[in-house]
């Protein structure tokens, strides 16, 4: 134990529930497609190849529960493994495209190699379901998953106190269901995160959240450690926040590592560079250009002038960049260490998993060499979780955190702003009704449809709940999908409770949204009355 | 579709369905008549869109042409978009000290089609979000420490029961909304520590609030003003506090911490190098909530790493080769060397990127038996101007 502190990687993967039953492609499904191709399932290979070759190190991982829903469903598997087959598909005719331009060929070959692999991975060796190897690896000491708000919805926003205990019990619950053990962490989602929602977690035993650097910074009294020790907050939960100086090497588009020229141009991408004729069977079927995740170029520079990507000299640059992060965490750690001393600083370094591999495509190899460079190349620092840190110091500050959320200018802007505000009306609406209707119907004698119902009912207002859908709208792009969605779920949501109210259920219907919105099977409507 | 299929649906549902099938005079029918006009309209519309397109021998190039043109599928309109409108008109008023928003960036445009007419629209389709659900409440919600955010309804008891109580008054009144910092008190509606008046014009039922002051709590009132300056109620909102923005002036005995310390970690936290000053990460800290170092969304499509816009103008071509044929269905046919999948009619299709200079592709195809054998060599050369 000769380390002077502690790094704390935590991964944050994320997808909002997007399952159409009702049409065999739908646009907005590629994202999970995208997201298993490019980010679940390289991570996962290179844990599972750290695991085997007895490498020292934990990370932390939160799979938000509208992930695992989706990763755990046959028709999902289906629909990406027909996903996987189109690309290898592609890859291949690729091969044989680029015949006459070696750079090029040995990338379509990069490429088709890569494909097949992983069609072997989810298949073969996964079984079509990326959960239990996750599982196996938090069995296996080396990740440590925690849980997320039942559809990441954005709690300091929910206005009902109903409303943030069901999205926090939801999400509870189904990792009790998917990982055989209660959460020690959550990821509250946006790290939104409001004075006494801590009381909520308390009451599900979660031990931990991770918030953003202001929220400790700010919070009151003053924090003897900063970020760099967590501190509990009045119920006796602790929080944890990020340390911005390693965020930021990672996620900053101008001082950041993604941004090297010797790293892969995401924004170069076959679907939209080769001809329409010939790639229109791999894209969008209504013929929309879309990434098929076959991109040939580096970043290259300032320039539209892209060159061909190299593999080698992008491994270097990952190989350089996990050298020089580590270098700046153990000089950081030495000065934090200098003024906390004896107490040994944890810093925390959050990120969107999907950062690594989907938009950052050398991430997970960066990552592989972190971990082993941590491994052999020093002393300083140690790899840990926020519950063995809690573990080796369970003696910490309490104070009252401040409101505060990851999200640009660190508050609630993002999610409530002109394009987005007008949805908070009908959110809450809902809440209330869904509270009215769970105190009327709060005894164990409704059952059968009436109950169906009802949780139905939690469902759509859980999915409409979404701060995804938020988001999108004020970004502007994909907004129609995003509408749609609230819509949906809102109308969804009204349609039954008034046929509830009115006692006058339409089972063919009921049965039709049951299949589509099919998350949270054990979800129970009783959590909304308290 | 049967005219069962239409039973569940409300009159106005059917009457929204039948606007979308351009049902002239529907508003004069019997909900029964208007289920038989829409079955009868589904039936028209469907046998159209059955009858196969008129036979036409074409050329075979004037049909791949063809092909093309129309291949892109016709956009239809979707209810959201009607939506957005109404709500821009709504929400016309706009205290937000940025500019308003432009209706093209708040109208979702249709993407993608959604609605086919040959099925009956989903009910979701025919929901619209109400404007207001008839209560009378204000509800406030804390956008960052110095903004929150406010939306209302009165409903018409409500109204009319003001308008009963102002007489005369009510329409030389005005709305307002009566901002009160509250912070560490009991509110009875007149202890307030100060507050001050929004006047509320054009209907809005939707404010930002500029507070202006972290760690503070706040209550609003929205009420009418007399000329005469008397304040009438109509309902007082949820409490709300403002996070506080910067060090807490409030140590603990048993984890007393220097303020130099503080700073020092402050530094670091913030990502401004090793022990800036107060001064220094204080500044800089304010100026990284401006930079998103968290995407939110990191899924397809949503920018992270911001793609370098330089409008320039500019020209890429590239060539490509296509190669194809045909042998009997049972040869083997290699191209430069390596063998080549044939489709079962015997033909092949291979398509290369072409490069500058000098391409020989000899095809060689070989009987199954193995005594015959053909080859064709073409030789293409390209070179760029």
């Amino acid at each position: 134990m000769n380390e002077k502190g502690y790094l704390a990687l935590v991964l944050h993967a994320h997808l909002p529930f997007v399952r159409h039953p009702e049409y065999e492609d739908f646009l907005e499904e590629r994202w999970l497609f995208e997201a298993i191709t490019e980010t679940y399932i390289p991570l996962l290979n290179v844990f599972e190849r750290l695991l085997e070759e007895n490498m020292d190190y934990c990370l932390t991982m939160s799979i938000t529960p509208t992930l695992a829903s989706m990763l755990t469903d046959p028709l999902l598997q289906q629909k990406y493994l027909r996903n996987l087959e189109k690309l290898i598909e592609l890859a291949d005719k690729e091969v044989t495209r680029t015949r006459w331009q070696s750079d090029f060929h040995q990338l379509a070959l990069m490429y088709y190699h890569r494909f097949t692999h992983t069609r072997y991975v989810f298949v073969d060796k996964y079984k079509m379901n990326l959960i239990p190897v996750f599982r196996r690896l938090q069995e296996a000491g080396r990740l440590e998953i925690i849980t997320c708000a039942g559809t990441h919805a954005y709690l300091p926003l929910a206005l009902h106190r109903q409303a943030v205990r069901a999205q926090i019990k939801t999400g509870v619950d189904l990792y009790q269901k998917l990982f055989g053990t209660r959460p020690k962490g959550i990821w509250l989602p946006e790290c939104g995160y409001n004075p006494g929602d801590d009381e909520i977690l308390k009451e599900e035993g979660i031990k931990y959240f991770i918030m953003d650097t202001h929220g400790i910074l700010f919070g009151s009294p003053r924090p003897k450690y900063g970020v760099y020790a967590p501190c509990y907050c009045k119920s006796g939960v602790a929080a944890f926040s990020r340390d911005m100086e390693s965020s930021k090497s990672v996620w900053s588009s101008i001082e950041g590592y993604p941004g090297d020229y010797n790293y892969r141009e995401f924004y170069r991408d076959v679907g939209y560079d080769l001809d329409y004729e010939y790639i229109r069977p791999y894209i969008n079927p209504d013929g929309t250009r879309v990434n098929t995740g076959i991109k040939y170029y580096r970043i290259t520079g300032k320039t539209d002038d892209k060159q061909p990507y190299v593999p080698s000299w992008a491994t270097a640059k990952a190989a350089e960049h996990a050298g020089n992060f580590m270098f700046n965490r153990e000089k950081q750690v030495e000065y934090l260490y200098s003024i906390m001393h004896p107490r040994k600083p944890i810093i925390i370094s959050p990120y969107d998993a999907e950062l690594y591999g989907h938009w950052w495509f050398e991430g997970p190899q960066w990552l592989d060499f972190l971990i082993r460079k941590i491994n052999f190349d020093q002393k300083t620092i140690k790899l840990i979780t926020p519950s063995r840190y809690l573990e080796i110091y369970p003696k910490n500050q309490v104070l009252t955190p401040s409101m505060s959320s990851w999200g640009w200018k660190g508050y609630s802007e993002v999610w409530l702003e002109g394009s987005n505000d007008w949805i908070y009306r009908h959110l809450h609406k809902a809440a209330e009704r869904m509270a009215e209707l769970a105190k009327a119907n709060n005894h164990p004698h409704v059952d059968g449809l009436k109950q169906r119902a009802l949780n139905q009912m939690a469902r759509e207002l859980m999915l409409a709940q979404s701060s995804d859908w938020a988001f999108i709208l004020k970004t502007g792009t994909f907004t129609t999908y995003a509408v749609r969605r609230i819509r949906d779920h809102i109308a969804r949501f009204t349609y039954l409770y008034e046929q509830v109210k009115e006692n006058r259920i339409d089972e063919g219907w009921l049965k039709s949204i049951e299949d589509k919105d099919n998350l949270f099977p054990e979800i129970n409507y009783r959590i909304y009355a308290e | 579709m049967e005219k069962k299929d239409l039973a569940k649906f409300t009159k106005e549902e059917l009457l929204e369905l039948a606007k979308k099938l351009k049902i002239v005079g529907r508003y004069a029918y019997t909900k029964d008549e208007l289920m038989d006009k829409i079955v009868k309209r589904y039936k028209t519309l469907n046998k159209n869109k059955a009858k196969p397109a008129p036979e036409r021998k074409l050329p075979r190039i004037i049909e791949k042409v063809k092909k093309v043109i129309t291949r892109g599928r016709k956009k239809k309109e979707v209810s959201p978009v009607v939506l957005g409108e109404k709500r821009v008109e709504e929400r016309a008023p706009r205290p937000y000290w940025e500019a308003p928003v432009e209706p093209a960036q708040t109208v979702p445009q249709p993407q993608k089609e959604e609605i086919s007419v040959a099925v009956a629209p989903a009910r979701e389709e025919m929901f619209t979000f109400p404007r207001a659900y008839g209560d009378t409440k204000i509800v406030l919600l804390v956008r960052d420490p110095w903004w929150l955010h406010a939306y209302w309804e009165i409903n018409r008891e409500k109204e009319e029961e003001l308008r009963k109580k102002l007489g005369d008054l009510y329409a030389r009144s005005k709305y307002l909304l009566r901002v009160y910092d509250i912070t560490d008190i009991i509110f009875d509606g007149t202890n307030a520590h100060s507050y001050f008046d929004i006047e509320i014009n054009g209907g809005a039922d939707n404010w930002y609030i500029e507070v202006g002051k972290p760690n503070r709590s706040w209550c609003v009132d929205l009420g009418l003003l007399t000329p005469d300056k008397k304040f009438f109620l109509v309902c007082r909102s949820n409490v709300v506090r403002t996070p506080r923005f910067g060090m807490s002036e409030i140590t603990d005995e048993e984890w007393m911490s220097l303020e130099e310390d503080y700073w020092k970690l402050f530094g670091v936290a913030g990502g401004f190098g090793l022990g800036s000053s107060p001064v220094q990460a204080k500044r800089a800290f304010k100026r990284r909530f401006k930079e998103d170092i968290s995407s939110g969304a990191p899924w397809s499509l949503f920018s992270l790493l911001e793609k370098e816009k330089e409008r320039k103008f500019w020209l890429v071509v590239n060539t490509e080769l296509i190669v194809y044929g045909a042998t009997e269905p049972d040869a083997k046919v290699t191209v430069q060397g390596k063998l080549i999948k044939l489709r079962n009619d015997g033909t092949f299709t291979l398509r290369f990127a072409l490069p500058d200079g000098m391409q020989y592709i000899p095809v060689e195809a070989v009987s199954s038996d193995g005594v015959d054998k053909r080859k064709v060599t073409p030789v293409v050369s390209r070179r760029t101007e």
